[in-house]
Formats: structure tokens, sequence, C-alpha cells
């Protein structure tokens, strides 16, 4: 079997590249409840990561993955940079729970990928979008086990705004996010 | 039998020598999932260039000879060609080729380490059938001193390296006006057992 291309960094310059027009907009066929998911991203030191790509994929409401496209872009797919405070904006639909192999139901969540300079290759998790008691049947959920681990990945409504979920990634040391390979 | 592993030829997370990743490097080990619809399903690209895509490919990089990266963030005040656009975008046939023509990149200096200059190099950022298959990496070229000395290109196991090396392939060039090179690219298959899992 002939081996996998190594991964390598995105380094600092993919910008002008590989930003998409509207790239932190969701597109799914028909419509949906709108949410945004937005928050920050920070390295080791608690400083913002200002240069990051960060890209998200996730199911439709009713739970499905619709394959095709709107003419330029996948449907579910979201890629947006951070800005100068490190913070990210994907505004989508709520994605419905699914099911996977064996008949497992995965809750909510979002897939997100995190490209940048000083990662050599991409850092992969998911941000569920349910209150952290309504996911511990999750697949992920149970193969982190800890729960102030898990409590890394769940985003949480913004009180003013029950559209808007909050979630902030720590790359490293304290409070530093789950990630994950498959 | 005997549990076959595919040898890993990514690179480590933290590699210190290439500094940025001190503060970057998750220090918890990776948790292991069993694929889910997540990674097994689309997503699906749009089929503008050819009828049967295996792969959305974009290519973005610096410009001959000088080095410059035509991008807002560079500083670094080498002259820009006008006449590159810097980046490439394309989709794969249904065999799984690709093709671009381009300019050779040059080398450029980064803030890593004293003295240092990255090899030349071209970034490539894929799609593949599935989420799983996604890959950003770097295209490097034959017998570049700087290689020995770039810490992005040897955070990679020995095993990986020459993955990372095109091949010099004139035929694939176009004649009298461009030198061709050859540079494969193997993904994971889309429902592959996940390694080691
Ligand atoms: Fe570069």
């Amino acid at each position: 079997m002939p081996k996998p291309t190594p991964s390598q960094t995105v380094g600092p310059f993919f910008a002008r590249d590989l930003l998409w027009k509207d790239g932190g907009i969701v597109l799914f066929p028909g419509r949906g409840d709108r949410m945004t998911l937005t928050g920050c991203v920070f390295d080791g030191n608690g400083a913002p990561i200002y240069d990051a790509l960060f890209e998200t994929w996730q199911a439709d409401p009713t739970g499905r993955f619709p394959s095709g496209h709107d003419g330029a872009r996948p449907y579910g797919y979201g890629r947006v940079s951070t800005d100068t405070d490190g913070r990210y904006a994907i505004e989508t639909v709520k994605p419905g729970s699914f099911t996977g192999p064996g008949g497992a139901t995965y809750s909510p969540q979002i897939s997100v990928a995190i490209f940048a300079r000083g990662l050599l290759k991409a850092l992969h998790t998911r941000v569920f979008l349910a209150p952290i008691d309504l996911i511990k049947d999750d697949p992920l959920a149970r193969a982190i086990g800890d729960l102030e681990r898990l409590r890394t990945l769940v985003a949480t409504p913004d009180p003013d705004d029950p559209k808007i979920y909050r979630w902030d990634v720590r790359l490293r040391g304290a409070g530093e996010a789950v990630f994950i390979e498959f | 039998m005997a549990e076959t592993r595919p040898v890993d030829v990514h690179p480590p997370y933290l590699y210190p020598d290439y500094k940025s990743t001190r503060l970057r490097a998750p220090a918890q080990p990776l948790v292991r999932v069993a694929p889910s619809p997540l990674e097994t399903a689309g997503p699906v690209f749009p089929k503008r260039f050819v009828g049967e895509s295996e792969a959305d490919l974009t290519t973005w990089g610096t410009s001959a000879p000088l080095g410059e990266n035509p991008h807002p963030v560079d500083d670094h005040d080498a002259p820009l060609d006008p006449n590159f656009l810097g980046k490439g975008q394309v989709l794969t046939d249904d065999e799984g080729r690709y093709r671009v023509v381009t300019v050779k990149p040059g080398a450029y200096p980064w803030q890593n380490h004293p003295f240092g200059w990255r090899p030349a190099h071209i970034h490539f950022s894929l799609f593949g059938n599935a989420y799983a298959q996604r890959l950003i990496t770097q295209m490097f070229f034959p017998g570049d001193p700087l290689l020995a000395i770039d810490p992005i290109f040897q955070s990679v196991p020995e095993a990986g390296r020459k993955l990372l090396i095109a091949d010099l392939d004139l035929e694939q060039g176009i004649e009298g006006v461009a030198l061709g090179y050859r540079w494969d690219l193997v993904v994971r298959g889309p429902r592959a057992t996940p390694m080691g899992v």
C-alpha cells in the first residue's frame, strides 16, 4: 500500500488564496434555523491566534449530509480565518443528531479542523451544541470520558441571544481542548 | 495474523526546532474515535472543469526567482513578479491526474532562526472524496540544499520525507518553455480503517 503524503503546515500566507467569498456562511439546500458559532482560538500562553484557518463540516438540520454544492462550495462546509483577536464566526443552521455505524446516535455537533502556522498537521475536533447532560451517550463524549475535558467541546448559547453559540478553543495548556484522530 | 499498521509519515505536532509549534501543539494526546458519517460523507465539490473529479486541489506559493509571496501579510521587500498570480485551482481528472503550469518558486527568508531561509516550495490544499482525506501540505524540489536544514521539512519522519519531493520529469513540461516535475499525492481511502483502531 502506498504511503500517504505527509502533512505540512498551511503557513501564515493562506489568506489570499484559500479563503472563500462568504466562507463563513454555511449553505444547505432550503433553509433552517440560522445560528452562529463564534469564539476565539488561543495558544499555550493564552494569546489569540490571529492566523488560523478554521474549517467546519456538519449535518443538516435533519441529520443528513446532503451531497452537492451551490456551484462554488460544497453544502455543509464552512471556512474562515481568525481575525486579529483570534476570533472566528460561522453562520450556519443547527445540525440535527445523526446515526453512525452500529446504530450509534450522535448528538448535534459540528466538526472543526484548525490549520495554522505552527500546526504541522490539522487539529481536528468537534463542538457540541447541546448541554453536557444531554450528550453523555454520544460516542465522542464516551471516548473522552472525563467530564472536565468534555466541557472544552461544549458551546454555550449566549444569554442574550440563544441563536449565538460561543466556543473558545485553547490549543495547549490550561483548558486545552480535546482534539481527535480518526 | 499480525496487525499491519501503516508507517506514520506525518510530522508530530510539537517539533521545537520549528518554533511556532511550541505554543500551538496540544500537550494532551489525541482521542481516537471510530469514523462517523462526519468523516466518511462528503463534502462534494462542483465539477467545474472536468467530467469526473476525484479531488479539488489548490496550490499557492512564491514567485520566481525572488521568493516573494504575493500576499499582503508578506513584508519581505523583494519585488513582485507582475505576471504571477500565486494561486491555481484545479480538479483532478477521472484518473486522478492534475496539471499546474506555474513559475518555479524561490527560497524566502523567515524569522524562525537567524539567517533562516525556507527551501523553494509550493503549498497544496486538497480535498478528496471524503472529509477524512482533507490534506494541506507542501511540495519541494529535488536537490535543494536548504531541505537538510529546514525545520518544517525535517519535522517529517525520515520515512516520509522523500514523498514531499517532486521528481524532475521533463516530458511533463512544455517543450522549450517550462521544466516538468511530477509529484503524486496519496490520501487515505474514504472508508479506510482508521490507523491503529
Ligand atoms: Fe510558503
